[in-house]
């Protein structure tokens, strides 16, 4: 009697709801005006609360909005891109919560755009979501290169860095500068497993050779023996492909061992940031590639300079290659003459591109890689560190040719 | 902790009969609306974040069929809702099937894999029991962080389509896909509504409360828990599978152990041994998650901790565990008051 009721009831509800979903749930209909609901929106979608919040996190907002306040200045009443607004999101690196923001950066917030996003698995999520709303992706703060390989698609643009640019740089480099024998430590899952391959590849291109290749658990505390075991062959140098807090393990437990100044350390992918925490001592005399260095020559420390004002600290690159992605983002709005993502496309691919960031940069209209200068890097020593991060010294500029890879052939426009 | 919960179970007797019992026109109208609730939700709700509230909701009615219904506390469910995520989109990605196929085959996987899990863990209790299905559930990851040309590694399976019939509003419209997918949901919690309001229900009650004496009865204890265990997996698996189909990849995250973690929150903070507690604590996290992701404040750990303690310390029984015991409380008083003038 009560169920024949309820199931009633149900059906009622669920009849009706379906009616008035069927009646309101249509899209929102396209503006006719040239800029999109008569704004640009810029949505910075990162780490805004763990491992990677120094790295680019907040301050990256700030750098973005000197983008806007230069494209502004630049133009001033010819801007195409009048209203100009910017929108946030912590993805917490977990890629379901930067799967959601980005749909609803794109769909609420009228993002015309997403910039940032570390973390792989995030920015991939992310990608696929460009590529269903049709709508602008600039990766920032992620290494994978499937972003340009198996996962790239016509919305998705990979601006700073990748696994690939790392390993060639510091593994190409390093041997070419007598650092023939070389031991690699890394952890044994894809991100490790990846990066000991594009190393041994560089390595042994430039002519060098791999001793051995020791896979570590992930994570991992205790290093010793595989520092131990690395060392045995007597290398030139030990390259180590962990990153985040087991790399700094790996260092401290690699200085205690007594191999600092010994042997080369190369380090497969670290950050400015990682000196930072650790102290310039734990890690002078490592290599390692970067993308950028806010010290290298007198236009990117002027740039840090006026970072410092607003934030108080210097720039990482992230901080810079969002400025970057944002600005020419705009740059190419204002070619356009309008802010639909076809167009700006169309501005942005085979765009050859000098900026405080990209040195001899050029868009890459196959797999839209960002190729660009990287810089081999060594930590300074802390006696010749005059100022707070001022850690780094440039031994090499590699030239944006060499330090991208080729377009992949997984990458299918 | 099984003294806690045995404290509990005996307040949860004393007051669970009052509404069910004597008002079942009441329990009707509180579906009803709790119906009525779910189908509206994408109208309140950006539609993505009430797909991740309605499959969060039924992850955490699995974990509360073990842990308010059997006293079990798994901290490795995640390996059921991870393991469907993967299957299902396997299945998405290689068979083309529509949607709710894929997911099925995912909840069947997720149970295929409670069997083992289940037949294992179940041998112990409490601390020792949480350990144990930990200790699968991270074994899970490891295996789904190694087989990468299976799974992507940390890159995680991308690209998972929504195939529904080809029908391009569910396939590609958030809101759409909702209603769609809702049933499959809804379907999950009829299960565990059926299971808990059945004599099979009332066994799981009793080996809750006293194992020893439902052995007595001539109940097999060990059986009846692996076949919550693998029923409350199927139903973790069938979330799993809506989750990664509605976010259109499946990554390590829904393996990890924090994932097990959030849903054990989800289910305490809503109130355990209701069913109803968990779509209040997976509204409740999920929309908060959502919020304050984007208010620009950089400690979203710390909120929802500061919410599960005061969640724990002032209100034992969870959000809906609260205030239904004051509801009941208040009927009370007033029938007796009524009785007595």
């Amino acid at each position: 009697m009560h169920r024949k009721k309820t199931l009633a009831l149900a059906a009622t509800a669920v009849s009706g709801s379906l009616v008035l979903a069927a009646c309101g749930g249509g899209g929102p209909s396209a503006s006719g005006g040239k800029i999109s609901d008569g704004k640009v929106v810029l949505g910075l979608l990162n780490d805004q609360s763990g491992v990677y919040k120094d790295l680019s996190g907040p301050n990256s907002k700030v750098a973005i909005q000197m983008a806007i306040d230069d494209y502004k200045a630049k133009y001033g009443d010819k801007a195409v891109a009048k209203d100009i607004e910017i929108v946030t999101a912590d993805h917490q690196n977990k890629p379901d919560i930067a799967n959601t923001k980005a749909q609803e950066m794109y769909d609420r917030d009228k993002a015309d755009i997403i910039l940032d996003v570390p973390t792989s698995s995030a920015a991939l999520a992310v990608a696929n979501q460009a590529k269903a709303k049709k709508k602008l992706f600039i990766d920032i703060g992620a290494g994978t290169t499937a972003l340009t390989g198996k996962s790239c698609n016509k919305y998705t643009f990979h601006w700073a860095y990748d696994t690939y640019m790392l390993a060639h740089g510091t593994g190409g480099v390093v041997v070419k500068n007598g650092g023939k024998k070389w031991s690699i430590v890394y952890p044994d899952y894809a991100f490790g497993q990846d990066m000991n391959k594009s190393f041994t590849a560089a390595v042994q291109q430039a002519g060098g050779t791999i001793q051995q290749s020791i896979p570590t658990p992930f994570p991992n505390d205790n290093f010793a023996t595989y520092i131990t075991k690395a060392q045995s062959t007597n290398p030139d140098v030990i390259g180590i492909m962990a990153a985040g807090g087991d790399l700094i393990n790996f260092v401290k437990q690699f200085n205690q061992a007594g191999l600092q100044g010994k042997t080369d350390l190369a380090v497969g992918l670290m950050f400015i940031t990682d000196i930072h925490s650790l102290g310039v001592d734990q890690f002078q005399g490592t290599k390692f590639t970067d993308a950028w260095y806010w010290n290298f020559d007198d236009q990117n420390r002027a740039w840090a300079d006026k970072f410092k004002e607003k934030t108080g600290t210097r720039p990482s690159f992230a901080h810079a290659g969002n400025y970057s992605a944002a600005l020419q983002y705009l740059e190419a709005v204002q070619r356009a003459g309008t802010d639909d993502a076809d167009a700006v496309v169309k501005q942005l691919e085979g765009k050859k591109i000098n900026d405080v960031f990209l040195r001899n940069g050029e868009i890459r209209a196959a797999d839209h890689s960002v190729l660009h200068d990287a810089y081999l890097v060594q930590v300074k020593n802390k006696s010749e560190v005059k100022e707070d991060w001022d850690y780094e010294k440039v031994l090499e500029t590699i030239p944006a040719q060499e330090a991208f890879g080729p377009v992949s052939g997984d990458c299918k426009m | 902790m099984s003294e806690q919960l045995t404290a509990r179970a005996d307040l949860e007797l004393a007051g669970e009969p009052v509404i069910p019992a004597s008002r079942p026109g009441l329990r009707w109208a509180m579906l009803a609306v709790g119906l009525l609730v779910a189908l509206a939700l994408p109208w309140f709700i950006y539609p993505p974040v009430a797909m991740d509230i309605a499959a969060w909701a039924l992850f955490a009615i699995s974990v509360d069929l073990l842990l308010g219904y059997t006293g079990l506390l798994s901290f490795g469910h995640a390996a059921f809702w991870g393991t469907s995520a993967y299957v299902t989109g396997l299945i998405a990605i290689n068979a083309g099937v529509p949607f709710p196929l894929a997911v099925l085959g995912g909840a069947l996987a997720a149970m295929a894999l409670a069997v083992p899990i289940g037949y294992l863990s179940v041998r112990r209790t409490g601390i020792y029991f949480a350990m144990v299905t930990l200790a699968f559930a991270q074994m899970v990851y490891f295996i789904a962080n190694q087989w990468r040309s299976l799974t992507g590694g940390e890159n995680g399976l991308q690209g998972i389509p929504k195939s529904f019939f080809g029908i391009e509003a569910i396939e590609t419209d958030s809101f759409y896909f909702y209603y769609a997918a809702l049933p499959v949901i809804l379907l999950g919690v009829l299960v565990a509504w059926r299971a808990v309001n059945s004599p099979f229900g009332q066994v799981l009650v009793a080996i809750r409360d006293n194992p020893a004496r439902a052995r007595a009865l001539g109940y097999d204890v060990e059986r009846y828990k692996i076949m919550v265990f693998v029923l409350s997996a199927g139903l973790a698996g069938l979330a799993g599978g809506v989750f990664s189909i509605s976010h259109g990849f499946a990554s390590l995250q829904e393996l990890a152990w924090t994932t097990s973690g959030k849903v054990v929150l989800i289910t305490v903070l809503g109130g355990i041994g209701t069913l109803w507690g968990g779509p209040i604590g997976a509204g409740l996290v999920v929309v908060l998650e959502d919020r304050l992701a984007s208010s620009g404040f950089n400690g979203v750990g710390i909120i929802t901790g500061a919410i599960f303690i005061v969640i724990v310390l002032a209100f034992r029984h969870g959000i809906w565990g609260t205030a239904r015991n004051g509801v009941a409380a208040w009927m009370r008083r007033r029938r007796s008051g009524a009785g007595g003038s």
